[in-house]
């Protein structure tokens, strides 16, 4: 209620003062009071943040994240807004960035990149948004009514589908990440990213791509999103903006930064955990596409092979049991230590009442795993098994 | 207005649906009956059963039958009435999981448990409520028929969760088809 209060004053507060001409952020720059107040805010819900329990923790992909904040932000910039960068384990299409230079990319966007010049091109469009002071200068854009009430709805409304992710993230995480900015902020963030990542040698050519990759996953999945990037028409401008970009700038002949193998390398994981996400929540093709793209990175882990095999057990259409299977044997092949491997086979052998082979799997799983969550599951379906018995 | 909408506020507070449980329950149209505890109270008269003790957001007990054909809310994963018990009680917790408003969503454990006289499961969890508050849940389910019957005890995980326990684990005993299926 605090947090609420708080924010309900500061937006009173911006509703009532100053211009929204401000140039962009700049060494020794002094901020009016009341962007003062915006980035004391923003530090306030990093840290609530911090503590949630929401972020991806892995220290060499954040440094990594870092490293392309830095190599994109120009000098003088990096002074006066300390980009920071982290991950939120969400399988929603998000990334978003709060005045102070915190940016925040969920796994779920991470995990459809396919290279640095495509998270260089999200992280300059986001990193425009702090540096041109867009979120000050919409609380002070008072004439645009309905969008200040817009605001406040959501956020005195932090519930139904953001549930608890939008609470936590608080006032100002919620208006970055989920009502977006006006359509000539966006444009502007379109255009600044675009030349950041350009003079930071990356391929200019690579920028549209994410969200063409993002709109058809969206279409395919009927994904229905409240955040920002998980609406069609916000993606279709980002796309239309980039490509007027890219038809205005000489052509590079693909002579940019790519760094396919390297980008992969570091969110492997990321992929394979958000295609967990995406098999949990039963998006079945996504978690698919996930899954593969981690094996094409990490062709010898089992858990790529036993993912691939828990998404065809699951979805059950024709010929997925005989797929799952084939995963599962692939995984057991490349490491027969990996436990699931052997609970997936088992389950599916049970279930078509081979009791012998169901056996066999079931024990091997859990002679591996001794301690697993379903362990009395097994052990039931084992003494059936032993006394010849069908589910 | 303002007077009017304070006399609305104040009428709708006259009207608050929690009402005393104690005792045998049981519902037709929902083809089953349970002893409920003594002191709990019901929060309206939906066919979902949900009672509490001192506050839902504290703990509470709830029941309800899903049919499997219906989708569920947070995935899309499906049920089937053909499924084992560890795969029902599988797409309910991916369905939990995927619950946006909770988060740091882990299982503790998964087991099978008779409900009502049929192979049903138990699982329990924890997660981080809106306001950041460690929660605890188990859920017991059963199919029957074209339904899954899931009885659910959530509580706060600090002092409240073993405060109850015995009180749900009463429950789920005297949980009983009223037909059989």
């Amino acid at each position: 209620m605090k947090r609420l209060a708080a924010f309900l004053f500061l937006c009173l507060f911006g509703a009532g003062c100053a211009t929204t001409h401000l140039p962009p952020v700049t060494q020794g720059i002094t901020f009016e009071e009341d962007e003062q107040r915006l980035w004391l805010r923003s530090e306030e819900e990093e840290r609530a943040l911090q503590r949630s329990g929401v972020l991806y923790r892995d220290e060499a992909l954040e440094n990594y994240l870092n490293g392309i904040a830095k190599k994109l932000a120009p000098g003088q910039t990096l002074e006066s807004i300390p980009f920071r960068v982290f991950v939120i384990k969400n399988p929603l299409l998000n990334a978003f960035c709060y005045p102070n230079g915190q940016i925040y990319v969920h796994t779920g966007i991470l995990a459809r990149m396919d290279n640095e010049a495509q998270l260089a091109t999200l992280l300059a469009h986001e990193m425009t948004h702090a540096t041109h002071r867009h979120l000050v200068k919409q609380f002070r854009d008072v004439k645009n009514k309905t969008a200040f009430l817009a605001t406040l709805g959501v956020v005195t409304a932090p519930f139904g589908a953001l549930g608890s992710l939008a609470y936590t993230l608080g006032g100002i995480g919620t208006v970055v990440s989920v009502t977006g900015y006006s359509r000539d902020h966006e444009k502007e963030a379109d255009v600044e990213g675009f030349i950041l990542m350009s003079n930071a040698g990356y391929d200019p050519e690579e920028a549209p791509k994410l969200f063409v990759h993002l709109k058809k996953d969206l279409e395919e999945e009927k994904r229905k999103e409240p955040f920002f990037f998980g609406t069609h028409p916000r993606i279709q401008e980002r796309i239309d903006n980039y490509q007027v970009l890219l038809e205005r700038r000489v052509k590079t002949n693909g002579q940019g930064i790519r760094n396919s193998e390297g980008f992969l390398k570091q969110v492997g994981e990321v992929i394979l955990e958000n295609a967990q996400l995406d098999l949990k929540a039963g998006r079945f093709k996504t978690a698919q596409t996930g899954a593969e793209k981690y094996l094409k990175i990490q062709p010898g882990d089992a858990r790529g092979h036993c993912l691939l095999g828990d998404i065809c057990r699951q979805r059950g259409e024709k010929d997925d049991l005989n797929s799952a299977k084939e995963h599962y044997q692939r995984a057991i092949s490349v490491d027969s230590t990996y436990p699931p491997s052997y609970r997936g086979m088992g389950l599916i052998y049970y279930k078509q009442g081979d009791a012998s082979r169901a056996q066999q799997f079931l024990e091997r799983y859990l002679s591996a795993c001794p301690e697993a969550v379903d362990r009395g599951y097994i052990q039931d379906y084992i003494e059936r098994c032993k006394q010849g018995g069908q589910p | 207005m303002k007077k009017l909408l304070a006399v609305a506020v104040i009428l709708a507070a006259g009207c608050a649906p929690w009402t005393q449980v104690g005792g045998v329950y049981k519902s037709e149209s929902q083809n089953y009956c349970v002893d409920l505890p003594q002191g709990w109270m019901r929060w309206g008269e939906s066919e979902h059963l949900l009672i509490s003790r001192d506050g839902v957001l504290l703990q509470n007990i709830q029941i309800v039958r899903h049919n499997v054909k219906d989708p569920l809310k947070h995935t899309k994963r499906k049920l089937a009435k053909d499924m084992l018990p560890q795969e029902a009680a599988e797409v309910l917790l991916d369905n939990a999981t995927s619950n946006p408003g909770s988060t740091d969503f882990r299982v503790l454990e998964n087991s099978p448990v008779p409900i009502g006289g049929l192979p049903g499961f138990k699982a329990t969890y924890t997660y981080r409520n809106r306001d950041g508050l460690k929660c605890k849940s188990v859920c017991c389910g059963v199919l029957a028929g074209e339904y899954l019957f899931a009885i659910t005890y959530n509580a706060a995980e600090r002092y409240y969760f073993d405060k109850d326990i015995e009180t749900f684990w009463k429950i789920v005993q005297s949980f009983a088809f009223v037909k059989a299926v």
